[in-house]
């Protein structure tokens, strides 16, 4: 049996975490979601590596013993290398260092986007299958959205399509700030979106000249920005922040309280779209790559409750593997995990492991 | 001041790579990319980013939820944003000096104007709106009167 300590401090979340085998998350322990952060909400960022460095500590602490392991039981340390902001991947990188040095442990590099492919396989497997492949990888969150080609030893990717201005997550986020609904955007729209038609509003798909494969939500946003000015929404806008400023929380009645139908309809469009928009480039994938086995969907966009609903309908003759909501949004199971297969192959970093903020996993 | 008037995302790109080639930019230092959501500043650092040799147009992407994207290797270009942000400190963390200081490296930085108490006076300013049609943009470049990098603290 194999353990790997899991680190990642890339963007906004400390975290770590122990994996057994690839297969069985033994601890994965996420700094916003304990209870010193907590009055944060996770809404301020934890840019500063201060911050980072401040967590970093209790929560390896708190992830070895949730695990119930010692140091002497890990077999390696696997830390997030990029992309990401230097000095909070430093943070991750330099405690990695210290407990290779002190610990003899080695140490693995992994790139944050390969994590959430490998956190879907990994989730598979503890349920006992394999995610067959090759597969057609899609990672989108706040900060990525990029569309991958994983080989059968799932070591090695080509890059498909990525966005060429705001990641599906940013465009979720920011309409639902300029619609006065707070952050993060994800949940509430897609909460809300069951209650307005998705065809209310028609917007227009994003041409791509060259790759085909390639995103696009900025024109989106844009056009969503647009329909709100040209409206006086001030009224309604001004009752939601209203709503928030009492309630941090809102149940979606509550939310449905201050958000006319109009505004419904809207949210349920904009999210028909981006959901359409990132389906389009998985089955045209699908059909170029013939190959391929299975679809992976990671990243915080994966919790989208209504992707999930039209993925599962849109008949590609292969599975769609998500994983659970703890599993799609920054963690370091998921940077364990991608550690493993490296580990096979005796893949050790140096001393000399320097971040990238803008590593790639392929081009 | 000048001004332009770019009527496509095409052109906005082309506005970006002629700024660059034309001297309009400082080789260094910090820009300050001031216009509302979807102004198309974005569009604009692809074309500064492409002329500069550190990226494709089709690498430049929003760093509105990474905070901090870097172009060339070694970096020749820091396109940041602060979007996310709302306080001054939050800003100051983010260890933008270090990145100024870096020699002959351009900082473009959304959402900037926000915290003018933090930038320097040498600095450029490109300041994107709506033209009165709706459909194109005006653009106009200020270049701070010295239009040197900054000196590192």
């Amino acid at each position: 049996m194999s353990r790997i300590l899991g680190l990642e401090s890339s963007c906004d979340e400390t975290a770590a975490a122990v994996v057994e085998d690839a297969r069985v998350i033994r601890s994965s322990v996420v700094a916003s979601q304990l209870d010193v952060h907590a009055r944060y909400g996770g809404v301020v960022p934890e840019l500063a590596s201060r911050e980072h460095l401040r967590a970093i500590v209790p929560v390896v602490r708190e992830a070895m013993l949730r695990a119930g392991v010692e140091w002497r039981d890990l077999d390696a340390v696997a830390v997030t290398q990029g992309p990401g902001l230097l000095g909070s991947l430093l943070v991750g990188i330099t405690y990695a260092k210290a407990i290779a040095a002190a610990r003899g442990a080695p140490m693995i590099a992994v790139n944050h986007i390969e994590g959430h492919i490998h956190a879907v396989l990994m989730e598979a497997r503890g349920k006992g299958g394999e995610v067959p492949l090759p597969a057609l990888a899609l990672v989108a969150s706040g900060g990525h959205t990029h569309l991958f080609h994983v080989s059968d030893d799932a070591m090695r990717y080509r890059l498909l399509g990525r966005t060429r201005d705001d990641a599906a997550g940013e465009a979720f986020d920011k309409v639902a700030k300029l619609l006065g609904f707070g952050y993060p955007g994800g949940p509430v729209i897609d909460a809300l979106a069951p209650h307005g038609d998705p065809r209310a509003i028609r917007f227009t798909a994003a041409k791509m000249k060259g790759n085909d494969l390639d995103f696009s939500f900025s024109g989106l946003k844009t056009a969503v920005l647009r329909w709100s000015q040209e409206r006086d929404l001030a009224a309604e806008i001004g009752a939601r922040r209203e709503l928030l400023a009492r309630n941090a929380r809102p149940s979606v009645d509550e939310w449905l309280t201050v958000t006319p139908p109009a505004t419904r309809n809207l949210l349920a469009s904009f999210q028909h779209t981006v959901i359409a928009e990132l389906l389009r480039r998985i089955r045209d994938a699908a059909e170029q790559h013939p190959e391929v086995r299975a679809v992976v969907v990671s990243g915080g966009v994966a919790c989208n409750a209504g992707l999930r609903a039209s993925a599962a309908s849109l008949r590609l003759g292969i599975p769609v593997h998500f994983p659970r909501p703890a599993l799609s949004a920054d963690n370091a199971a998921m940077i364990a995990a991608a550690a493993f297969p490296k580990l096979a192959r005796a893949e050790f970093a140096g001393f000399d492991l320097h971040p990238q903020a803008n590593l790639v996993l392929a081009s | 001041m000048l001004t332009f008037a770019p009527q496509s995302e095409e052109e906005m790109i082309a506005l970006g790579a002629r700024l660059v080639t034309g001297g309009l930019l400082p080789p260094a230092g910090l820009v300050l990319l001031i216009g509302d959501l979807g102004a198309g500043k974005t569009t604009l650092a692809k074309g500064i980013a492409e002329a500069r040799g550190a990226a494709s147009r089709d690498e430049v992407s929003s760093p509105t939820f990474t905070l901090i994207h870097e172009y060339g290797e070694p970096a020749r270009l820091y396109h940041i944003d602060l979007y996310r942000l709302d306080e001054a400190h939050q800003v100051e963390s983010l260890g933008l000096d270090e990145l100024l200081a870096r020699p002959g490296a351009l900082a473009l930085i959304e959402w900037g104007e926000r915290f003018p108490e933090l930038w320097p006076a040498a600095r450029a300013e490109v300041r994107i709106a709506p033209d009165d049609a709706g459909g194109g943009r005006v653009v106009s470049v200020v270049t701070a009167p010295s239009g040197e990098a900054r000196q590192p603290a």
